[in-house]
Order: structure tokens, then C-alpha cells, then sequence
């Protein structure tokens, strides 16, 4: 399994593939902000993205649907402050499969990460 | 700008010790302040916007900088980097971004948060606009104390 961390900070993309990772996740490419992610996965064959929601370039959110719109049906996680439930529904209109609101405790993001792949599976 | 404003931000600040670093943050007194000097080595600074207008600061010297990230990589850093720096800046954006989900109003657009920006060093000074009050919230916690600071525009 080949997953995509899209986080404009460093410090929780290394927290997030910390728990791929944890979850025998290991082949991980990172992204620094929407853009660079659609053109990764344009090029590239992700099984499972994780995306920020506010980045400079291009919000996580636009990023969504700009995947969805290449064609890609990976499933899709947002990781991401904005917590109101407006969000939710805007992300899951947008193509994103399951939501992760910061701050997480670890074994919350390693459930709802294996919860989507076994989803996407079904 | 009412006092009670401060409080999402004090809940947001201790879900994050709770759920992220494992820990509590025991929280002081609420103070008002027009102080331009910024309590600490590092500030962080985030704005949100819509139907309320304001920002948040985190102040902190670098010694609780150093240790809230290391524990967060689980990596003892011993002098300030772009990990603490970036970091830390992390760590304001889900302060505003927990703090804006508790000042929702239901059916209401959520507010916008501006991207954070962290400023460090040993002489700096950050201008505020000259009437800038601020709340004022000290805390105390095993990685050591901080200071979160709010300011809002009254809303229309």
C-alpha cells in the first residue's frame, strides 16, 4: 500500500506517517500543500491519501476535488482542524471518504486509517 | 470583546495536552493587558475571520518549545530548529482551529483561519494596532509555562 501525507507542516506529517507507519503502513510520499498533492497524484498511484485542510497554494479541500476530478478514486482522509460540521459535509461532497479533526490522540488516526482501507475494500 | 471569548481557547489549549502530549495544562488567572512585549522567546500568531475578527498568540520561551515538540517527535531537541519553530506553529493552528469549532454557531459559516506564523529570536518586537487589548491566559505544564493571549473585535 502506497499512501500521500499533504500537511504544510512538517512537524504532523511526520506524526501522521509515524502512525502509517505504526499501522504497517511504510511506503509514504509527503506533500507540502494541495498543489504539489494533485500533481503527485496525477503522476503518481496512491492508495490512500491524507490531507490538511488549510495550506498555502491550494486548501486541502480544492485539492480534494481536484483528484476526484483527475479520475482518482483513492480513498481520501482529511487531517485537519477545521472541525465544524459544515466542514465535514463540505469534505465528504468534495470526494474525501472519513475526517480526522486535530488535535488526535495516535490510536484514534491508526483506527479510522485502517477503518477506510477495510471500507475501500468492501 | 467579551472575557468569556478566552474560554474555547482554554479548552482548546488543554485537549491538545490531553490528547497529543499525554499531559495537562493547568491554566492561571485570566488577565487583561494592552502590553505590546511579548511574554516569551517564540510567539506564535494566528488570525480568524468571519463572523468574529481576532487573534491568537501563543507566547513561550524556547526551553517549553523545545520540550512540548520533542515529546511530539519524540525527539530531544536541544536548541530552537525548523521542526520546534514549524511545530509550534502547528500547535497555535489547532488552538484557533478548536477554539473557532467552539465558537460556532450552529447552521452559522464556519470562521476562517490564516495560515500561522511564528516569530522567534532573542530581540524582536511585534507592533500591534496601538489599542490592542488583550486576554490574558497563563499556564503552567510539565514541558513547562506558556501564555496564550486573545484579542477580538467587538462584533457588528
Amino acid at each position: 500500500m502506497k499512501a500521500l501525507v499533504v500537511d504544510d507542516s512538517a512537524v504532523m506529517r511526520k506524526v501522521i506517517i509515524g502512525a502509517l507507519n505504526r499501522a504497517d503502513i511504510t511506503d509514504v510520499d509527503q506533500a507540502a500543500d494541495g498543489n504539489e498533492s494533485v500533481t503527485m497524484c496525477k503522476d503518481g498511484d496512491y492508495d490512500l491519501v491524507l490531507m490538511d485542510w488549510n495550506m498555502p497554494n491550494m486548501l486541502g479541500i480544492d485539492a480534494v476535488r481536484a483528484i476526484r476530478e483527475l479520475g482518482k478514486s483513492m480513498p481520501i482522509i482529511m487531517v485537519t482542524t477545521e472541525a465544524e460540521k459544515g466542514r465535514i459535509v463540505e469534505a465528504l461532497k468534495a470526494g474525501a471518504q472519513n475526517y480526522i479533526i486535530k488535535p488526535f490522540e495516535p490510536a484514534t488516526i491508526i483506527e479510522k486509517i485502517q477503518a477506510t482501507i477495510e471500507s475501500a475494500n468492501a | 470583546m467579551k472575557a468569556e471569548l478566552v474560554n474555547p481557547f482554554i479548552e482548546s489549549v488543554q485537549e491538545i495536552f490531553k490528547t497529543m502530549l499525554g499531559s495537562e495544562a493547568k491554566r492561571g488567572k485570566v488577565e487583561i493587558t494592552d502590553s505590546h512585549d511579548s511574554p516569551g522567546e517564540l510567539v506564535a500568531l494566528i488570525g480568524i475571520s468571519g463572523r468574529a475578527t481576532g487573534t491568537c498568540a501563543l507566547s513561550l520561551p524556547a526551553s517549553t518549545a523545545l520540550k512540548i515538540i520533542g515529546q511530539l517527535m519524540s525527539t530531544e531537541y536541544t536548541e530552537m530548529n525548523d521542526d520546534v519553530t514549524d511545530g509550534i506553529a502547528e500547535v497555535v493552528n489547532m488552538v484557533g482551529g478548536g477554539a473557532k469549532a467552539k465558537m460556532n454557531v450552529d447552521g452559522a459559516k464556519p470562521m476562517d483561519l490564516s495560515l500561522p506564523t511564528v516569530v522567534s529570536g532573542d530581540n524582536y518586537n511585534v507592533k500591534y494596532p496601538t489599542k490592542t487589548i488583550w486576554l490574558e491566559v497563563p499556564f503552567e505544564s510539565s514541558h513547562g509555562p506558556f501564555v496564550i493571549r486573545i484579542t477580538f473585535e467587538d462584533e457588528k
